[in-house]
């Protein structure tokens, strides 16, 4: 194999690997604790973390492009420098996100201070899969998405939670840095929020 | 910190967060590299790590320690040019040339990923890399060029 596509296997195998400290407790609630109210409260919030652009930038679905959105660009447009995702969702087709999104040691958490610089995580960037689309979605389309598995990586709740609990460009929209918004309330509350939901039988708006 | 640019070892006394670019340029005097806007928006500081293009304002020293950079100066020589340096100058693509050879360094690893890439295939993979003269005609002209040298056309 020659050695640069032994890089790009590297970087997809590693893709979304964490260390340790950045754990965050997984602990849900007993089935049938939570009232489906309680649950419809905690998707409300679920919502609001994966609509906000911090998100929902690199939830584009099928359009290909991540977007550029949020208070520090007012007018949503798209990602500039003609980037695509490829089916690879890391750009190795066209440009590698990490051309400019490149990888960081994970014991270095510096990173992204400079304001407008282009992230970067100790994970290959990449987007989420098309499937997984969230941007200008409404919230009983994206509701229904996470509750299936066909839609969501056939994952349930407590997959999902673990997902949240190892990628670190989830993490990182958290403490984003460079006076970017991070995404609403912590990783920590939104992973409860999961939970909770998932407790209270995944209820979705339009039910 | 050891680093090993262009197939040399390189010890070189840095904070671990001194950004690539700036430890090639004034640690080691390796001026292939530019400094455009410091954000990755500009494309002018891309070398290779490992094989990929990266802009070299966003790696830290400490991120490509043990890593393999190659810069301009490490791709081929006057007396034996790269294949994509070959065909810049059949093209005369440069004209300032302050962003060539971060153009070049990419034109080099898209042709690895892609060795027939269409015109579509050349601005997606080049778009990241802004040229204030706008050569980018003779860019696309030339990753054509380079392919088909490439492939034996």
């Amino acid at each position: 194999m020659k050695p640069i596509f032994a890089t790009l296997t590297a970087l997809i195998l590693s893709a979304g690997m964490t260390s340790a400290e950045d754990k965050v407790q997984i602990d849900p609630p007993a089935a049938g604790s939570i009232s489906p109210e309680q649950g419809l409260q905690a998707w409300s919030r679920i919502y609001e973390v994966t609509s906000h652009p911090r998100c929902a930038n690199c939830h584009t679905g099928a359009s290909d492009r991540p977007m550029w959105s949020g208070p520090a660009y007012g007018k949503a447009r798209v990602h500039g420098m003609n980037i695509r995702a490829g089916e690879s969702r890391i750009g190795a087709e066209f440009l590698m996100c990490a051309t400019c999104h490149t990888t960081k040691q994970e014991d270095w958490d510096n990173a992204n201070l400079t304001p407008h610089a282009a992230p970067r995580v100790a994970t290959s960037w990449r987007l989420a899969p098309v499937e997984a689309h969230w941007f200008g979605q409404s919230s009983e389309s994206i509701c229904a998405q996470l509750r299936d598995p066909a839609l969501n990586g056939d994952r349930d709740v407590m997959d999902l939670a673990e997902h949240l609990n190892h990628d670190l460009i989830l993490h990182w929209a958290w403490a984003p840095g460079g006076g970017r918004e991070p995404a609403p309330y912590s990783l920590q509350a939104h992973v409860d929020d999961l939970l909770a939901w998932g407790a209270a039988g995944t209820p979705c708006p339009q039910d | 910190m050891k680093l090993s640019v262009n197939g040399t070892e390189h010890e070189v006394d840095v904070e671990p967060d001194m950004p690539l670019l700036w430890v090639l340029r004034d640690e080691l005097g390796i001026t292939g590299p530019k400094f455009g806007c410091g954000i990755a928006q500009c494309g002018a500081c891309t070398v290779h790590v490992d094989g990929l293009a990266v802009r070299s304002c966003q790696l830290a020293a400490v991120d490509v320690e043990g890593s393999d950079i190659t810069t301009i100066e490490g791709l081929g020589t006057p007396d034996n040019l790269h294949v994509v340096q070959e065909v810049w100058i059949a093209h005369q693509v440069a004209q300032c040339g302050y962003c060539q050879s971060g153009q070049i360094m990419q034109a080099v690893s898209l042709l690895e990923l892609n060795p027939e890439p269409t015109d579509d295939d050349i601005d997606a993979a080049m778009s990241g890399n802004l040229c204030r003269c706008g050569t980018y005609p003779r860019i696309r002209a030339a990753v054509k060029a380079a392919a088909a040298k490439l492939n034996g056309v």
